[in-house]
């Protein structure tokens, strides 16, 4: 009993970062349809910048975090501004913006590993102690995340679906021509995307930092992950892609507590592909 | 003129070939040639699927590793002679791009990038958990080398090796000429520039995707499997995202879709990195300066270097 409590728990807090990290892959995918391979190395960045001001200066963890977030935004919006906008329109653009995203990501991990070196580091917790939930304990600060992930996921779905910036996101989305026609300034609407999604990767990343090590390969690991995530609810919506998460967090939680750490991967991949087998576009997915 | 020239230059670049190991007598030369020989099938056989049938496929280096380990676990583990475990390797390779290709031949866009990723990463997870088979992180090393009686061919400065492989590059390349010229090659290229209408007239893509994805994981395999023998060690590295931007970048710099520019920029790229391996404090930068060279070639110059010459040139000859 106790163990499949811990077990929920565990699968909800790797449901929550898969969330976080897969609703930026989905935010870019739907306003750019652009495929972000340089998200987990932007997550990497933020939990870096995270460290630097947090421990390097001596700052504390929370300017820190914020730093984490600004300095992924700011990268994300560069990486749009030189490695995406040039090839919009062009014919091949999927699969170029492809290329051009992998490129960031080496430039990322090897730029990180030249500026902060090899050594491993780690954030401090945002709050020291542990909780116990129905007998199962984790630390305050995995509690924290638990309960930020799906506050920061209503924020995001807010602003998409209520505001008039975020709605113009979308609207780029479905149709670049009429939403400049209306008005809407496009090339903006990517930064303001690209961006967007960037800042979620930065956040994932220094709370990240406080539980895994810090170091310049950390995020592909959860960006293959989120991979699986997107896969499993298809790119197109945002709460397909949330919902996808948590599913494949809990999946990966119980699957880790019947096979082993060793074979979870293969499991979990198995079930992708009878997934795409059976519905090319993802389970949760439109065509 | 012009079309006897490029038709006798891939000759005269292999008659240049077969002097170097006159030439450059030093076994770092030669070793630089072998590495960009191999790198070269890989980066010719990739074009295969990329850029002739337009697979979005981001696992090439998949079937590369599957060639490293099988030689390697088969040369080692199981004592077969390497002459064996080389073209060992290429059949294994086909094996797992049947196994990919089959969901795969499916999907169609991103999802096709997804999967193929996420195969390779997949299949770089069991090299490190299966470490009693694999070695694990650490690899495998002192893995059993190529002789011809008492001869080893690390000797007189890898000049046995140094034709071994060019011998791999030479068939690779007649292999990949004869899957172009064919008949199935012409009806690639009709799948991937009017997809619609060659369905129409009969085509069936998924069988030619799967077809095509067996055919490039061959000779990739077979040189995953020299790539093994040569060094000697087998090491997860391969499915790495930095061995894969490099032989990316060779496919990109040689021109998508055809068939001898990869080869010249897998020997330009080769010496280029390791002329920068070589400068003190750029071990790991010189990704980054791949990565700074795929992206200007796609920006400035999408079809390759290839198709900048072709701009020099006037287009319409006068007559």
């Amino acid at each position: 009993m106790n163990s499949i409590v811990a077990t929920l728990v565990s699968g909800i807090l790797l449901g929550s970062l898969y969330a976080l990290m897969a609703s930026g892959l989905s935010v870019v995918w739907t306003t750019l349809g652009v495929f972000n391979f340089a998200h987990g190395a932007l997550m990497m960045i933020g939990a870096y910048a995270a460290w630097t001001v947090s421990e390097g200066m001596g700052l504390g963890l929370l300017p820190g975090i914020l730093a984490g977030v600004a300095v992924a935004a700011l990268c994300g919006i560069v990486i749009e501004y030189l490695l995406i906008r040039p090839f919009y329109g062009t014919r091949h653009m999927l699969l170029v913006t492809v290329m051009t995203t992998l490129a960031a990501l080496i430039i990322l991990e090897k730029g990180a590993q030249l500026i902060w070196g090899a050594k491993l580091k780690q954030l401090p917790r945002l709050v020291t102690g542990d909780v116990s939930i129905f007998g199962a304990t984790i630390s305050w600060h995995e509690a924290i995340i638990i309960l930020l992930a799906p506050i920061v996921l209503l924020l995001l779905w807010r602003f998409t679906a209520m505001t008039n910036r975020g709605r113009s996101l979308r609207a780029v989305g479905q149709n670049q021509d009429s939403a400049a026609l209306i008005g809407i300034d496009v090339p903006y609407a990517f930064a303001i995307a690209f961006g967007l999604a960037a800042a979620l990767a930065g956040l994932t990343g220094a709370l990240l930092g406080s539980i895994r090590f810090i170091t310049p390969v950390m995020g592909s690991e959860p960006l293959v992950k989120a991979m699986i995530v997107v896969i499993f609810g298809g790119l197109g919506s945002l709460g397909a892609t949330a919902g996808a998460a948590y599913v494949i967090g809990l999946l990966e939680a119980f699957l880790i507590l019947w096979l082993g750490l060793y074979w979870t991967p293969f499991a979990l991949f198995l079930l992708m592909i009878a997934v795409l087998i059976f519905r090319p576009n993802g389970l949760f997915g439109r065509a | 003129m012009t079309t006897s020239l490029r038709r006798f230059a891939p000759l005269f670049a292999l008659a240049l070939l077969l002097v170097v190991p006159f030439l450059a007598t030093d076994s770092y030369t030669r070793h630089l040639f072998i590495i960009a020989f191999i790198y070269a099938i890989v980066a010719a056989n990739w074009n295969l699927s990329l850029g002739y049938c337009g697979v979005f496929n981001f696992g090439h280096l998949t079937f590369f590793g599957v060639g490293v380990y099988t030689a390697a676990i088969a040369a080692k583990t199981f004592g077969i002679t390497p002459w064996l475990a080389i073209p060992l390797g290429g059949i294994t390779a086909a094996g797992a791009a049947f196994l990919i290709a089959a969901p795969v031949a499916r999907l169609k866009g991103i999802y096709v990038v997804l999967v193929t990723f996420a195969v390779s990463q997949l299949a770089m997870q069991l090299v490190l958990s299966q470490s009693q088979i694999t070695g694990g992180g650490e690899g495998m090393v002192r893995i059993p080398y190529l002789q011809l009686g008492d001869y080893s061919f690390i000797r007189d400065f890898k000049f046995g090796y140094y034709y071994v492989a060019l011998g791999l590059l030479v068939l690779s390349t007649l292999f990949l000429r004869f899957v172009v010229q064919s008949p199935f090659g012409k009806a690639l290229l009709a799948v991937r520039d009017a997809q619609d209408y060659s369905t129409a007239r009969g085509i069936s893509v998924s069988r030619q995707r799967i077809l095509v994805l067996v055919l490039s994981a061959i000779f990739t395999g077979i040189a995953g499997g020299f790539y093994a023998i040569y060094l000697r060690v087998a090491s997860p590295e391969v499915f790495g995202f930095g061995t894969m931007s490099l032989v990316l970048s060779m496919v990109l710099l040689g021109g998508v879709g055809t068939l001898y520019g990869p080869i010249a920029a897998a020997l330009a790229l080769t010496f280029l990195t390791e002329a920068l391996a070589g400068i003190q404090g750029f071990e790991e930068a010189r990704f980054i300066v791949v990565a700074v060279v795929m992206v200007l070639i796609l920006r400035l110059a999408p079809g390759g270097l290839v198709s900048l010459l072709d701009r020099l040139r006037p287009s319409r000859p006068a007559s």
